[in-house]
Parts: C-alpha cells; structure tokens; sequence
C-alpha cells in the first residue's frame, strides 16, 4: 500500500475506545499526515469515526509535555530524566521505609497497552510490594466484570460484534452506541435496516431508537426493576428454554419465587415503562431465533449496577440465547484497553485473568516468575485510595495515564485527597487538571507512538505499532516504566514490549498461545489455547464456572443511592458526546473542538417552561456535593424531569455534582442519578417574567 | 439510489405518508419554488433524509424552475421541432424577453420548457398554466394573453371490431374473476404472447409468472404511464379517453400475480390524465370492481394514482419505481428484477399503460381471439400516432404487420400541403429513423429491428423536406443529455460529448463518433443511454451527406 | 457452482457476482464505482469483461454468477469500452485526478493517456467549511461511493447525489457543507472517493 505522499504508513489499532478499529497512520517527517480504516480490521471492516480517523493532531500539540517536570512552589520546573528518576525512587524508598508498602499506590492507565499495565503492575507488586493498584474499569464497567464472572465465569464478552449481524434481535440498554461507540453503533443501525428488531432502553430517546421497534424510558436507576420485569414475563408466558436451564443452569428456583413480584404492572409503578411496552419487549428478545443484549454506563454506573447485570444475563440464561453465534452479551467497554488493564491484573485483588492475590498457587507462580515476596492482601480501589489518602494511610501514588480530578465522582473530595498526599507522580501526555498536584510529571506516550497490545470489548488482543517518536524528550510508556523499575530495584529483564507479551503468556493458561507474531492482524480473542486457537464465542458447551453451569442470580429491585426531593428535584444524567472522547485530553487538542467546542444541558420543554429557561440560557446546576454552570438546550428526546449533560470540558467540571453513591460490590460510582436543582443564571440584562395575569 | 433509502421510506409508506417528491410537488404547485423548509417538511412527512430530499428537489424538472404568477413551458419535443425546427422556442423567448427557465424578477410570468405535451397532432404546442394551446398561431395566442385548450382529434381504429378505443367495461375483470383461477388466467396471458407495449417488448405473461412465483405476500402491480416519447401521445389518449381498460388490466394483473394494490404512474405533461384517472377509479370503487372483495370473488384490489415530475428516464422501469417512492429517477442494475424485487423491495409487475390496456380483452376473449387480432403478426392490435405533418394526424388502433406507407398514406392522409416525406422516427427518440425510401417496411417488431428501427411506443414522427438532418441529430442528442439520469458514466458524459459534436460549427469526426456510440451501446446501464445510437446509426447510414462529417 | 474465469475454474457461492468470482480465481477487473464495503451500483460501467454465449460485454459487479458461466477478462470489446469511458470520465475533470488517485490509478492500468474530448468540464466549487473534510467538487465523478458510504457503512445518510445528467454532482445535507448536515465526520466517504473530490484538508 505505498503511497508516495507518505514516508511510513503503519497498521495499528486505535487508542480512543474500546470498539478496536483497526487503522493505518501515514507519517510524513515525522508527524502523523493522516489515517485510515484498515479493509481488514475485525471489529471495524474498513470503517472507523471521527476520533480514530482525524482526532491525531493532539499528538503533535505544542502542549504536549516533553520533558519531566519537577515542582517548585506553585509550579514546575523542567528536569532531567536522572533528576526525575531519583527523587522518584528516594521519595517512594523514604515512603516505604517509614509506612510500609501499603502506603503507596498506583493507578493503572486503561488508556496504555496490556504491556504497559502488566509492567505497571508488576512494579506496584514487585518493586513497591503492595497490591494497591487499581484502573480506570473501576468507575466504568467494573459491575460488568463482577457479574459476568459471576453469572457465567470469565470477565469479557460472549462474542463479538459480528453477532448483531446474525442476530435476529437485540436489546440495547443503557448505551448510546451511535454516540459513544460510533463504529458499532453504526454496525447496530445497518442491522436494524436489514430487519434486526432493536428493542431500546434508555431514559433518553438515544438516535437508535429512531431506528429499532421499541424504546422504553425507564426512570433512571430503576434498570434492575426493568430487566425483572422482562424475565417475569419471558417465564409467565412459557418463552424459556427449559432444556437449557435444566442442563446448563442453577438456580433458576431462587429466581421464579423473586419473580412473583415483578409483574409488568407492578414494574410499571416502579420504572414508569407502560406495561404492554415491556411485555412486547420480552417477547422480541425471547422469541428470536438468535438475540444480543448490549449494554454500557447507564447500567453500570449505578449502586446496584453489577446487579443489575446478573439481571441481565438471567434473561439470557432463562431463554438459551448464549454460547452460541448471533446470541451474545456485549458490554460495550469504554477505553481502548479498559478490557485489556483489567485483564493484566492492574487490579487491587486479581493477577492476570482475575487470579485472586490471595490464590497461593498463582501467587507463587508470580513469586517465582519475580523473584521476590509479594503481598497476599487485597489492595485500594480507587474510592479506597482517595479516602486512605484523606486520612492519613495513604502517602503516595502513581496516577499513570488518568484524569481522575477531571473524571471521578465527588471532584472536591478527590482534590482533597491529592492535595493530601506526600508524594504525587503523574506520568501523562498532557498537563491535566490532576497533574496540578503532582510532585513530579513524567512525559509519557500516545498511543501513535508505541508498541504492544490493545485488548478490545471483544475480547481481542491486537497489535498496537508506533507511527512515529514520542515528542522532544518523552518517553514510551513501557520505557519509562521499566526503567523506574529498574532504579527501584527490580530489572523486569524485558528487550521489548513482544517479551513482555511472552512472559504474560507463560504465566497465565488463559492467554497461553498469546504471541505478538500470533496476533497479526486478525487478533485473538481469549482464552488463547497454547496452539494459537482462540474464542470467538464463549460457552458454546459449558461455562467457567465450578460444575460448568450459569448461575442465576435472584436480587431484587432496590432504589438508588439518590433521589429527586424538594430541594433537588431533577434527576441529572451525564454521558458522552460523539466528538470527544472523556475528558477531553486529546480531543480538545484536535479541531474536533471546532466541531462541538461547548457542552449544553439537555432539558425537557415542560421543565424548561416550569423554570423559565430557553435554549441558549446559562444555567447553574447545584448538586449535595457540588455546583456548575453550563448553557441550557430543549429538547423533547428526554423525559420530564430528567437533564442531560457529558463531561468532556474541565471549565464545566461536571462531576462535581456526583457524589459518592457507587455499586454495592464494586464501587462504581453513580454517575448516572444525580438529584439535581436547576435553575437559570441571570448574568444578562433580567427577563423580567410577565405578571401572571390569570 | 441506496437500499436504505428503500428501506427508509419504505417503514413511512407502511404507515400511508405522503413521498416526498408528493410534498415537494405540492409545495412548488402552491407557492411557485421550492424552500429548505419545504425540503424538511418533505423529510419529516416521508422518512427520507433530508440531504436525499435535497436530491429529489434537484432532479425533475417539475421542481427546478421557479414558477411566476403566469407559468408558461414551452414544447421542445421532436414533432414540434418538425413542425417548426424550434423557431417557436426563440419566438416565444424573444418576444417574452425571457430564457428558458426564467422568471421575470416581480414574479409575474416565468417561462420553460417540458417535453412533450402530447399535442403532437397539432405542433407546436405551449403550456399556459395548466392549459395546453397547439396549432400554427398558438404563440400568437400566448403572447396575447388568450391561450385556449386546444382540441384533440378524437381517436380511430382501423380494425373491424375495435379494442383497445372501445370504452373498458370491467367485463374481462368479471368473467376472470366468475372463470378463472389466477394460475389459469396467468396462463391464457401467456399462450396470448402479449408483448409489452413500452418498447421493449417483453412477454407480460412471464413477467407476471416471475411475479408470481416469488416469495412474499405483499406484491405490486404499476402502470408505467410516465413513458414520454416526444412525438407519442398514445398514453395520453388511453389515460384520458378510456382510463377503465388500463384500470380493468391493472385489477386483472394483481389477480393472475397475487397484488392488491396497484399504482398509477402518470405524466405530470399532462394534467388531464391524473383526474381522470382519478375519477375512473372513484367510479370503479362505486361499482365494487375495486376495493375489498371485488364481486363477492375473494380478491381485493385497488389502485393508487401518482404524477410523475418531469424526467423521460422515469419511463424506465426501476427509475419508474423510484419515482413512486419519492426519490430520485434514477436507474438501477437489474438483476434484481422488479419482478423480485421492485417498489419497496418487494416483487412487482410493471407494465406499460397500452400493455394493461390489452388484458381486457384476453380476458374476456380469450389466448386465441387475441391472436387473431393481427393474423401473421404479432398478437393483439397497436395504438399508433401521427405527427403535425400529417393530413390526418391523431391516434389509430392497427394490426401488426401492416405496411407503414400503408399506415402513413391511407390512415394518416400522408404529408399535408404538397411536402415531401423524407424520413420518420417510430417508436420514440431512442428508435432507428427509417428513411422514405423504406416506407414498405412492415410495422412489426422484428421487420423493423431489421432496418435498424423499432415499434417502441408506437409513435410515428414524420420529417419533411424542410428539416435539416444535422439539426435533427442535435435536437435529438440534446434531448438525450438533458434527460440523462446522470448516473451511469457512458450516458452522463458520452451524450453530453456527442451533443457537443453536432453543436458546433466544426466537422464531425466519424472515427470517434463510432467510438462513442459502441461505448454507449455497449455500456450504458440502460436503454437511454443504450438506445440513443440507434437514430444517429440511421442518420449516418441514410443521411451521412447531411450530417457534416468528416472521416 | 462452477465459473470459469479467463480459462481457470473457481468454485463460488451462490450469489456471487462475476466480480467476486475474477477476484477469487487471482483476476483484475477495473472497477471505479465499485468499493468492497458497499452493495455494487453499476454506474462506471469501467468493469465490463465478455461473457461466453452473452450478446455484448457485461458488467461484471452487478452481473451473479451461474454455474457453467466463462468469462474473459480482456475481451477486446469490454477493454475497449471501458477505456473509451475513462477516458470520457478524465474529459469531464478541469484538471487530471492526483496520481495516487483510484482513477490516476485505473487510467494508467487500461493505459489511457490522451484525452481527446475538448468539450465542457465541471465547474470549479470549493467547500472547506469542515475542520477535516474538503470538498472539489469539480473532481466529482458522480460514482455514488460517498452517498452509499454515508448511507451503507455509517448510517449518517448527510450526502445526496443532486442535480441530473452532465451537471450531476454531490452535495450534503440541504447543500449547505458538511457541518450544517447530519455528517458525523467519520471520514467513510473521503476513504471511498476515487479522485479525492472529498478528501482530508490536510493533505490538500
């Protein structure tokens, strides 16, 4: 594929989210000049969206850090990598000394290669000595992860994207795919145009439900209700496979007594979803030949979020529509590699493919592996690792590739919290509203500059190829990370990111024929046997579980951690917009800014009416925990009551609103209801309201 | 043009919205040109995107030129141009101060230009408004504000008993549906051989059969009276005199394919077929011969009518389809077929308004009566009609295989005022010429496809010693590039390069005018494309000296 | 079924195009309005090949295969066609396609070097109101792959072909420029067009 516009043209695979396009990335002197979809690429067949086709300009902005940068009073003054390196190193050796390992912790990029994680990893465990790692997956689908290995065994979806194409029908609950995973998105859209029955949930009339055959609006935080609700119907209108429960299940029991309760006039009180509309839905799904539930953030950033997910595959379970091609539950990962950091145990309680630390025959692999102790003791989770820093546990950390005072709930607690600790390392591509408080930056690489691996949301490890250097003096990620390392102590003893691969491959049976050379462009999905096959579908004979069956689990329907009162009437839901890609790092660095360069608050006409609010009025937006402003917009694509705003502009800092409701077993946070008060600014000449004259 | 854009409209239409080609129509009809808004309104009421809706818009010429109080489109079709060599175009747009396609700036008058009327009996023609004027002085009448509706001749058949000008009764709809079961009166359609009478004369019966057979419950039969050869007005006459026989042949095909529902496709050139179309079907529905349960049978039927909006290509059969469903006309490969997969995707017989109108009498007749209409022959009787050259000019029922001087002299009167008939184009603009001196040509299909001519439509237009051949190859091509759909490569651009080569003053180059015309006979998408050659094939052969060639 | 390409056999599908069929058995056909992603549409008319038994040349991306069929890919007819339309197709550009161009590329392969048509040639209109995405449409070749991207592959459905005949062209949304469409910017339709009519700003 020469072209003579280009020096170097290089397949690689998207760093923006977690659909996985493959794409080509022509370089000219140096910089990127342009990219394109690969024909080839599994998950994107020759397409890809705005962000992965143009939004590379940010990997050349004059604001990229280029240097390492040391504070000094206020600010920071530029260092040398020795420098760095050494004040890193004493810092974290005089730490550790004086409060033990423990009070030291590491976050994990979900954004940076499988072999930059791993090597993260194992410096947090091996030359720190602690399990306090954790990654962004854990304010995102971290529920899905629970309760998939919960339900059915392994932490990863059952198939692939292809399976909307063999599906017959599909629900899609809590995602905005068109928006926030425009390749599958559009993929969804072409189904439904060939006859794929699209049953959609969402409180917002999301754009593919302009396109599917039913949408239901269920109130927000109310999923769990709605997805009992459907098996209820789905067993009382004798739609299960009953072969396939009796052979491949258990607990199905437990679950028909909870469903009593859950009948669709019961369910419409709760979730506000008309009865007839829910059980219409239940027969779509259930009397398809082959069906596919999808799901994202609205159902995982929530308190009973990896419950709600159990709830989902139990309508799986009861009607046989898994392990096999066209039946599939597709979580729809957000990061390019949240998938990926999870699997390499960035976590605080699981090695490679979620072994538990405390799991003495995998730890001792580890141990031998490493050559060194290492700790037993589940780790911080984030939330854990803000509060342990308020209060004095916590020390130090290492926030590798995260915005976390841009992105994480409760901003103010979270700035408190770096605020607190003694020493910060930020290791980054751009100056961020975290990198404020770091003690020392250390310039890292974007994903066009680096080797190793991506995993997708299907489960697929691909190759990542660097098209061209990190900028001025920075560094690959793995570089940097193997160096510290090694300044800590621990030499990793890897030559390149491809050995890094080979040593996660020895250790761990589920990615045992995983092999740089192995992945080539097709990927692999995993499990990888030791012979290079791979899993495109899961659980087409058993599940991975103890006895080979699903479980099913009965949990019943619980309120939200918040709730609209008087003082806070209005429920906000916060998401993504297509043109930006989460806090907006790289993308407000690219002209995507020129396309969308200013959020808005999405509100319904009977409210705006009620508050005296028009499209383009500043409004402020007021919270328990926080307040912001923004500008308003009408629009009758949400319910009453309800608002709607992303969170890619740190001006608006939208997520200081959110406060610490989070998942019951996982500590997701809620982003997704948030009682709220909104009312108009009145920064501009007043408009007066007319005397009410009747 | 994409499956999607189908599909779109297709989910709208299944809820009986407008197209939004019916929106836009009424739009321009209403307040004289068309507005972004009216666009919207277009893709809100018919579930086509906006950015297709701006397509249609620019498509047909129905849409394209801004109306004034006073709309007046000129006829440039071919018997028009025989009859004047188009000095009543530059007369008109001299004497109104106006081009074609203009309208004055205080929006009182606007002027363009349509093809054809169908008053080709009395060329040439001007439409004022929604009246049509024709005759020697009617741009006299225009210009002095006193436009009237010019007559028609009534129509004559030449056969003993007459078809297909014989008032459709509904009485071959009566005995099908009391004698026949639909497999059993697809097979008399068949062993009738009822050629299709559109031009390209392909045997209804198996297209019907392929119909039939494929799977799916919702099939569609449509009329294709959008078929605007300059020079035939044979539609024109079926459409407004006697729109029960088409209307009759439409009921009897959905019975025979297994449709209930059928369109009408008209001409927007002539805005009486619509209405009367229109009122046949409310009389129809009256009598219960359309509707739900015709005569108690079982079978229902019933009929749509549409106006087309000023595209010749929309006479093709996929193009026809599109328009139905509001988008643009263009054309599309085939396979699939419409027969397979027509309007909405789902299988449809289109047939040719004349064709329809044959069913009738199969029905009621019989395979072998039908036969006998023409013996020798192709079966079944042909409408024909004759340009303003004519003594006699008008529409006659005729048997295949009758000799064409016999047509142009005893029926037609020959040439009128002592001229001289030097060549004819049958069958429309995409047809041979056929010179005087083969004037013995039998008028059948296969007599003429041997002297490089056709049947086609069935038009007949006749050319006097006063034309100038050269013009007339230009006249022609132009009429080819300005209705070209634009989509197939060859057509777009190789009728465009072979107008420019008989525009100008220079020679015309042979050699490559060869090149050009194997290009697009060989690689046009369709038979506009396609077709054009053959006229210009005739021309070199017979008139080569007239042509302004150099080898 | 079994088709015989330029005297090799292949076993395809059923529903195969004859295209499909030349590309499996290791054949070249030149195609411009043809792209992998899209349903065929048959408008270039450039991939004619000869069919044995068949009246003229046919086109092969719309043409289904049938079992038995022989084809031959460098009929002296098609090949003559299909360069005879190139070459009309360079003739409506104002200036020649950049040579790393799809149609540079296909006008070299079927070796068309003059263009011998003086005549009318589109008018130059440039649109580059979008951050990414220009617009020439004096380069557009009305061959649908940007429509049937947007429409096909996306989904945005922002782009039309407009107007008829010679003048044909495309444009988004109600012409207003790709901004003031439903285009999401995924870049589907500068991936597809053959002579860069559409194409990234930055590498103008």
């Amino acid at each position: 594929m020469s072209d003579e516009r280009f020096d170097l043209t290089v397949s690689t695979t998207c760093g923006y989210c977690g659909v996985g396009c493959r794409l080509e990335a022509h370089a000219r002197g140096g910089k990127i000049a342009s990219i394109s979809p690969a024909l080839d690429g599994p998950a994107n067949e020759g397409h890809t969206c705005l962000k992965g086709r143009f939004a590379h300009q940010f990997s050349r902005s004059r604001e990229r850090l280029t240097a390492p940068l040391i504070r000094e009073g206020s600010g920071f003054r530029l260092a040398s990598w020795e420098e760095a390196t050494n004040r890193i190193v004493a810092e974290l050796t005089r730490i550790k000394a004086a409060h033990g390992p423990d009070a030291i912790a590491g976050l994990a990029s979900s954004r940076a290669t499988n072999e930059d994680c791993y090597a993260m990893a194992r410096l947090i465990r091996a030359a720190i000595g602690t399990n306090n790692l954790d990654n962004c997956s854990r304010v995102c689908h971290s529920p899905t992860s629970f309760a998939l290995r919960r339900s059915f065994g392994l932490s990863g979806a059952t198939g692939s994207f292809t399976d909307f194409d063999y599906a017959d029908a599909a629900i899609l609950i809590g995602a905005n795919p068109t928006e926030g995973h425009p390749v599958v998105g559009a993929r969804i859209k072409q189904a439904t145009l060939r006859g794929l029955r699209l049953v959609t949930i969402d409180p917002r009339r999301i754009e593919l439900a302009d396109y599917g055959v039913l949408h239901l609006s269920p109130r927000p935080g109310t999923n769990a209700a709605v997805m009992l609700g459907l098996t209820h119907v789905v067993r009382r209108d004798g739609l299960i496979d009953r072969a396939f429960i009796d052979e491949r299940t258990e607990g199905y029991e437990a679950l028909e007594e909870l469903l009593e309760a859950y009948a669709p006039d019961a369910v419409e009180e709760i979730t506000g979803i008309p009865a007839a509309d829910l059980e219409a839905a239940a027969h779509i799904y259930a009397e398809a030949e082959n069906a596919c539930i999808s799901w994202g953030l609205g159902v995982t950033e929530h308190k009973y979020g990896s419950e709600v997910v159990q709830l989902i595959c139990n309508l799986a379970l009861m009607t046989g529509k898994v392990g096999r091609v066209g039946s599939a539950l597709l979580p729809l990962r957000g990061q390019n590699n949240v998938q990926g950091s999870s699997d390499m145990g960035a976590l605080p309680d699981t090695y490679t493919a979620y072994r538990r630390v405390d799991d003495e025959e995998v730890a001792q692999s580890f141990e031998r592996a490493w050559g060194v102790p290492l700790s037993r003791n589940k780790g911080f989770t984030i939330p854990q690792m803000f509060d342990a820093a308020v209060d004095g546990r916590l020390k130090a950390m290492w926030i590798f590739g995260e915005d976390v005072a841009q992105t994480d709930p409760n901003t103010a607690h979270v700035v408190h919290a770096l605020e607190s600790l003694e020493f910060l390392v930020c290791q980054d591509i751009f100056e961020t509203e975290t990198t404020r408080y770091a003690d020392v930056i250390l310039p890292a690489s974007a994903f066009l500059e680096k080797a190793g691996t991506f995993t997708n949301a299907e489960r697929r490890f691909q190759l990542v190829a660097p098209a061209i250097d990190p900028p001025g003096s920075a560094k690959t990620d793995f570089e940097i990370l193997t160096m510290m390392s090694r300044a800590l102590g621990h030499d990793m003893g890897w030559a390149s990111p491809a050995e890094c691969m080979d040593e996660i491959a020895a250790l761990t049976p589920e990615y045992a024929g995983v092999s740089h050379e192995r992945i080539g462009r097709r990927g692999l999905q995993w499990p990888v046997a030791a012979d290079g096959t791979d899993s495109p579908v899961l659980y087409e004979r058993e599940f991975s579980l103890p006895g080979g069956r699903g479980r099913f689990a009965a949990l019943p329907y619980k309120a939200p951690g918040d709730s609209a009162d008087d003082e806070f009437p209005i429920i906000l839901i916060t998401g993504r917009r297509l043109q930006h890609y989460n806090a907006g790092t790289m993308t407000r660095r690219t002209n995507n800014l020129e396309l969308f360069g200013e959020d808005w608050l999405e509100i319904h006409p009977d409210d705006a009416e009620r508050l005296w609010i028009k499209s383009g009025d500043k409004v402020s937006v007021r919270s328990r925990v926080g307040r912001i402003e923004t500008v308003a917009r009408v629009t009758d694509r949400i319910e009453p009551g309800h608002v709607f705003t992303a969170f890619h502009f740190p001006e608006v800092r939208t997520n200081l609103l959110i406060g610490s409701s989070a998942d019951v077993n996982t500590s997701c946070p809620e982003y997704k209801v948030v009682a709220v008060d909104v009312r108009p600014v009145p920064e501009m000449a007043a408009r007066t309201p007319a005397l009410a004259t009747h | 043009m994409s499956k999607n854009l189908v599909e779109l409209v297709r989910r709208t239409h299944a809820v009986r919205a407008p197209t939004a080609l019916e929106v836009l129509k009424a739009a321009i009809d209403d307040h004289g040109e068309i507005t972004d808004d009216d666009r919207r309104a277009a893709s809100a009421a018919s579930g086509l995107p906006e950015a297709a809706v701006y397509g249609v818009s620019t498509f047909y010429d129905d849409l394209l030129v801004a109306r004034g109080e006073r709309h007046v489109r000129v006829c440039t079709g071919t018997a028009c141009f025989a009859a004047t060599g188009d000095a009543h175009v530059d007369e008109l747009r001299d004497a109104l101060g106006l081009a074609l396609g203009q309208r004055r700036a205080d929006g009182s008058l606007s002027l363009g230009e349509t093809v054809c009327l169908g008053f080709c009996h009395s060329s040439p023609a001007v439409r004022d408004g929604d009246v049509v004027d024709a005759g020697a002085d009617v741009i006299e009448r225009v210009l002095a504000g006193a436009t009237r509706a010019a007559p028609e001749p009534d129509w004559v058949s030449a056969l003993p008993r007459p078809v297909l000008t014989e008032p459709g009764d509904w009485s071959g709809l009566e005995r099908a549906l009391a004698e026949h079961t639909p497999e059993s009166l697809l097979e008399e359609v068949r062993a009738a051989t009822v050629r299709g009478r559109g031009g390209a004369g392909f045997p209804a019966g198996d297209k019907w059969g392929f119909a039939r057979a494929s799977p799916g419950a919702q099939k569609f039969i449509v009329a294709n009276g959008d078929e605007g050869d300059p020079g035939s007005y044979i539609d024109k006459y079926l459409m407004e005199r006697n729109p029960a026989l088409v209307l009759e042949g439409m009921a009897l095909a959905g019975y025979a394919v297994g449709a209930d529902h059928g369109f009408v496709l008209c001409r927007s050139e002539y805005p009486l077929s619509k209405p009367s179309l229109e009122a046949a079907v409310d009389e129809a529905r009256a009598a219960g011969l359309l509707g739900e349960d015709i005569r108690g049978s079982g079978f229902s039927f019933d009929i749509t009518i549409l106006e087309g909006a000023g595209s010749y290509v929309v006479g093709e059969e996929t193009a026809l389809l599109a328009c139905v469903e509001g988008l643009r006309g263009t054309v599309s490969a085939r396979p699939p077929f419409p027969a397979q997969s027509g309007l909405y995707g789902l299988p449809t017989v289109v047939n040719n308004t004349e064709t329809l109108a044959n069913i009738p009498f199969v029905a009621r007749e019989g395979a072998q009566a039908y036969r006998d209409l023409s013996p020798g022959a192709t079966p079944g009787s042909k409408l024909v009609c004759f340009n303003e050259r004519f003594a006699r000019p008008g529409v006659y029922e005729v048997r295949f295989g009758t000799p064409i001087r016999e047509l142009c002299d005893e029926l037609a009167g020959g040439m009128r005022d002592g001229h001289q008939l030097r060549a004819m184009q049958i069958g429309g603009p995409l047809a041979g010429i056929l010179p005087g001196s083969l004037i013995d040509t039998r008028f059948d299909l296969d007599d003429l496809v041997a002297v490089g001519c056709m049947v086609g439509h069935g038009g007949i237009v006749a050319f006097d010693e006063r034309t100038d051949m050269r013009a007339l190859a230009r006249h022609l091509l132009h009429f080819g590039t300005s209705e070209s759909c634009g989509k197939c490569f060859p057509c777009r651009i190789g009728l465009r390069r072979a107008y420019e080569m008989f525009s100008g003053p220079e020679p015309v180059d042979r050699t490559r005018l060869e090149e050009l015309l194997e290009a697009l006979e060989l690689g046009s998408l369709c038979a506009h494309g396609g077709g054009m050659p053959a006229p210009i094939r005739s021309l070199l052969t017979h008139f080569a000296d007239e042509l302004g060639l150099r080898a | 079924m079994k088709v015989t390409i330029d005297g090799h056999d292949v076993e395809v599908e059923a529903g195969a195009t004859v295209l499909e069929a030349v590309r499996a058995a290791g054949g070249w056909v030149p195609t411009l309005c043809f792209d992998e992603r899209q349903a065929p549409f048959g408008a270039c008319r450039v991939c004619l090949v000869g069919a044995a038994g068949a009246r003229g040349p046919i086109p092969a991306c719309t043409t289904p295969c049938r079992d038995g069929l022989e084809i031959d890919t460098a009929d002296e007819r098609a090949r003559r066609v299909a360069k005879a339309v190139v070459e009309l197709v360079l003739s409506e550009l104002p200036v020649p396609p950049a040579p790393h161009t799809e149609l540079a590329t296909v006008a070299r392969s079927l070796g068309v070097e003059d263009v011998r048509w003086p005549g009318a040639t589109h008018r130059v209109d440039h649109d580059e109101r979008h951050p990414y995405l220009a617009f020439q449409h004096e380069l557009c070749i009305s061959c649908g792959r940007c429509v049937r991207a947007c429409d096909e592959v996306q989904g945005a459905f922002a782009l039309t072909a407009t107007g008829r005949g010679f003048t044909a062209n495309v444009t988004a949304g109600l012409d207003a420029g790709f901004r003031d469409s439903t285009c999401v910017s995924c870049g589907a339709c500068a991936d597809t067009c053959p002579t860069d009519a559409i194409t990234e700003i930055t590498l103008l």
